[in-house]
């Protein structure tokens, strides 16, 4: 009987954190099919709308370069960023001595400075190499995260050295050790990584805001926050962008949702 | 052998990536010189190899492309009118964006990054140039006659008795009023213009009582009504001289307790967001509001209240002797320092925004009313505006833009501002209204000296 209504109790709770987490996703898609007055007016359930609003969005931005510099963005950081950060995370932990281990450190601090802190001074670097509105320019700065770096050197303390060990012997290179056992055994972990990348690459506003001036070289977040900007706010249209704008994170995120549990608590280990 | 492999497979890898980003980067310098390139072409075309690149192009910054950008596209097409070669590159950037991207270039001295001409909103216009002495050109070069703008208007962007902005979209301020709840309370709109606050408050309560429904709604720990309830009496929150003038300034004291009554009487409502705000007007909460002339453009997208709206002035300020009429909100055109054609720039400016009654009535649809007197002169500006009951709003706006007292937006104009709605809305709530005005003053006296 208590377990019962503990049970209950806990459900109940449950239920309602739920729905305060799932609702405003549900109010995102709900609104995106709704003509702006209705949105306004509090209209819950959806409407009719979400192609007139899918017109608007398209007539009144260039959401097709938006989405596709996003993407190539997002993509290209990702995959340069994961590839250095565990080859760096790898090499701290498998190369170990106390001169890393204190680069480490320094490393690890650097994660304390916020981004806005730095950003002038790598504007003004940007800018005199020429790399204003340019992919280049907007993957570098993030190419190489603290974060990463120790979730990497994380999970290469928990791969077995025996195996390294054993591989050596066998004479197995260094390169191929890191890609051919590492690298498929920590699988999970490049999947939780490679979640946060991306969704942080696909987010990031404020640098491309900075460094994108042209009308080509915007993306997604920027057209967005194009939307909002009029004296006349279509919330119809906003809720449409929004929805766009949040579609590939959670693909990425629902896609790799096992590996990223896996990876997070196998960095933590 | 398979190291080599490995070896040689990794550093195509590399150059691969490397290659990519190249490939884009070159991708992106091409987009970013594309309007020098079309440019280039067409003076290929045209025969004459005169026009060298981008001499004829101009490249502008601004928001909202139903309004801003629609403005300066249709600028484009009245110039071309003379100068077939012209081009503009229209770039759409956020408010904020603009001022986050003029103060990191001009932070880091770059300035290079900026465009031709750049919109920027009235209130931060003293801010940035007093900030950035660098950043705007002085237009007394540029031979636009500054006296046919609202005075209340081309103030914002005068800095030290030169002009830097050509004043564009117009924020007089417009009571909007639901005629059908007034006559429901035996009012019409006739019996809110010209009208004291007192006499508002008074007609408030008799609307209230009779419908139920309050006068206007406004967003809580915003004081917009307020700043614009201060200006309609030419008062400002800063002085000649750039000094705070919050603690003692009695205009201010006076708007307070007005605001503080009126909520009081239940005559005006708050509501949580500005999203909540538009909401109580559209979905017929209130009998109706007072702002900027630009918040009839969100008033008409209740289709079904067409005819059932009707637009007067504002109320006026008893003690401070005050006027009817007020500005909140607007923009300018910049032209920053980086303008490589500044000749072009200039004349642009000045033979379109500042000289064109068909650009005017060109974007009069798209809600854009003008800061140029001559404009209001012109027919379509004189139609009738059957969602206003028939009343010919544009040209109405127009005029009240040309009472519209001044006032001192200072290089504090923003944190004095959030200090006010701080203090405000602690004296409505039952704090000292003095006390509260000397912490905002010593506040903003602290950004000052900073």
């Amino acid at each position: 009987m208590t377990r019962r209504i503990k049970n209950i109790i806990m459900y109940g709770f449950l239920i309602i954190v739920s729905f305060f987490s799932v609702f405003p996703l549900y109010w995102m898609v709900s609104a995106a099919t709704n003509k702006s007055v209705d949105v306004i007016n509090g209209k819950l359930i959806p409407g009719a709308y979400l192609l007139e609003n899918i017109k608007c969005l398209w007539g009144n931005q260039d959401v097709t370069a938006a989405f596709m510099n996003s993407v190539k963005y997002s993509a290209l950081l990702t995959l340069v960023s994961l590839l250095i950060c565990s080859l760096a995370g790898y090499g701290f932990e498998i190369y170990h001595d106390k001169g890393k281990d204190l680069v480490m450190s320094i490393i690890l601090m650097a994660m304390m400075v916020p981004f806005v802190a730095t950003l002038i001074p790598l504007f003004q670097m940007v800018s005199k190499w020429g790399l204003l509105n340019s992919t280049l320019g907007f993957v570098l700065p993030s190419i190489s995260t603290p974060f990463l770096i120790m979730m990497f050197r994380q999970s290469a303390r928990s791969f077995p050295h025996d195996i390294i060990e054993a591989a050596r012997i066998d004479g197995l290179s260094e390169t191929r050790i890191f890609f051919q056992m590492f690298f498929p055994t920590m699988r999970s972990t490049y999947a939780a990584a490679m979640t946060i990348t991306f969704m942080n690459a696909w987010n990031s506003y404020l640098w491309p805001k900075v460094i994108m001036t042209t009308a080509e070289s915007i993306t997604m977040p920027m057209v967005v926050s194009n939307l909002v900007q009029g004296y006349v706010t279509d919330y119809g249209m906003l809720m449409c962008a929004v929805l766009i704008c949040t579609l590939p994170t959670a693909i990425v995120f629902f896609v790799l949702q096992k590996s990223f549990a896996e990876g997070i608590t196998g960095a933590v280990k | 052998m398979k190291k080599k492999i490995i070896a040689l497979l990794l550093s195509c890898a590399m150059m691969a990536t490397l290659v990519g980003c190249g490939a884009k980067e070159e991708a992106a310098a091409t987009t970013e010189s594309a309007p020098a390139a079309e440019a280039e072409a067409a003076a290929e075309e045209a025969a004459p190899a005169a026009a060298a690149e981008g001499e004829n192009t101009l490249t502008v910054w601004c928001w909202d492309p139903a309004f801003n950008l629609n403005a300066m596209y249709e600028a484009e097409k009245v110039y071309q009118k003379d100068h077939p070669d012209f081009k503009l590159n229209v770039v759409e950037v956020p408010w904020q964006d603009i001022q986050t991207k003029i103060t990191t270039a001009a932070t880091s001295g770059d300035y290079s990054t900026l465009p031709d001409i750049f919109l920027m909103q009235d209130n931060a216009f003293q801010k940035n140039v007093l900030a950035f002495p660098d950043l705007c050109v002085d237009l007394a070069a540029s031979g636009i006659d500054f006296s046919q703008f609202a005075a209340g208007k081309t103030a914002y962007s005068v800095i030290d008795g030169k002009n830097f902005g050509v004043p564009f979209d117009n924020g007089a301020v417009i009571g909007c009023y639901r005629t059908d709840v007034l006559a429901e309370a035996g009012f019409t709109v006739d019996d809110f213009t010209d009208i004291t606050w007192d006499e508002y408050l008074e007609k408030g309560k008799v609307v209230l009582e009779k419908t139920g429904k309050p006068l206007i709604s406004m967003q809580a720990g915003e004081c917009d009504l307020i700043m614009m309830m201060l200006q309609s009496a030419g008062a400002s929150l800063f002085n000649e001289d750039g000094t705070a003038n919050i603690a003692n300034n009695d205009v201010l004291k006076e708007v307070v307790n007005v605001y503080g009554e009126l909520r009081t009487a239940g005559v005006l409502t708050e509501v949580n967001s500005w999203d909540e705000y538009v909401g109580s007007i559209t979905s017929g909460n209130v009998a109706g509001t007072i702002n900027g002339c630009w918040i009839m453009a969100s008033i008409q997208t209740a289709a079904d209240q067409s005819g059932n709206w009707a637009i007067t002035n504002m109320p006026k300020l008893v003690a401070a002797n005050g006027t009817n009429y007020s500005n909140n909100g607007g923009s300018s055109w910049a032209v920053a320092s980086n303008c490589k054609n500044t000749e072009l720039a200039f004349d642009f400016l000045a033979s379109t925004f500042a000289g064109s009654n068909e650009l005017y009535d060109n974007i009069l649809p798209s809600g854009a009313i003008a800061t140029w007197a001559p404009a209001a002169g012109s027919d379509a500006y004189g139609l009738a505006n059957d969602f206003f009951g028939g009343d010919a709003v544009s040209a109405k706006i127009v005029e009240y833009s040309t009472h519209v007292p001044t006032n001192i937006t200072g290089a504090y104009y923003y944190e004095a501002r959030d200090a006010v709605a701080v203090a405000s809305t602690n004296a409505i709530n039952g704090a000292d209204l003095q006390s509260e005005l000397d912490n905002a003053q010593a506040q903003v006296e602290g950004y000052i000296g900073q």
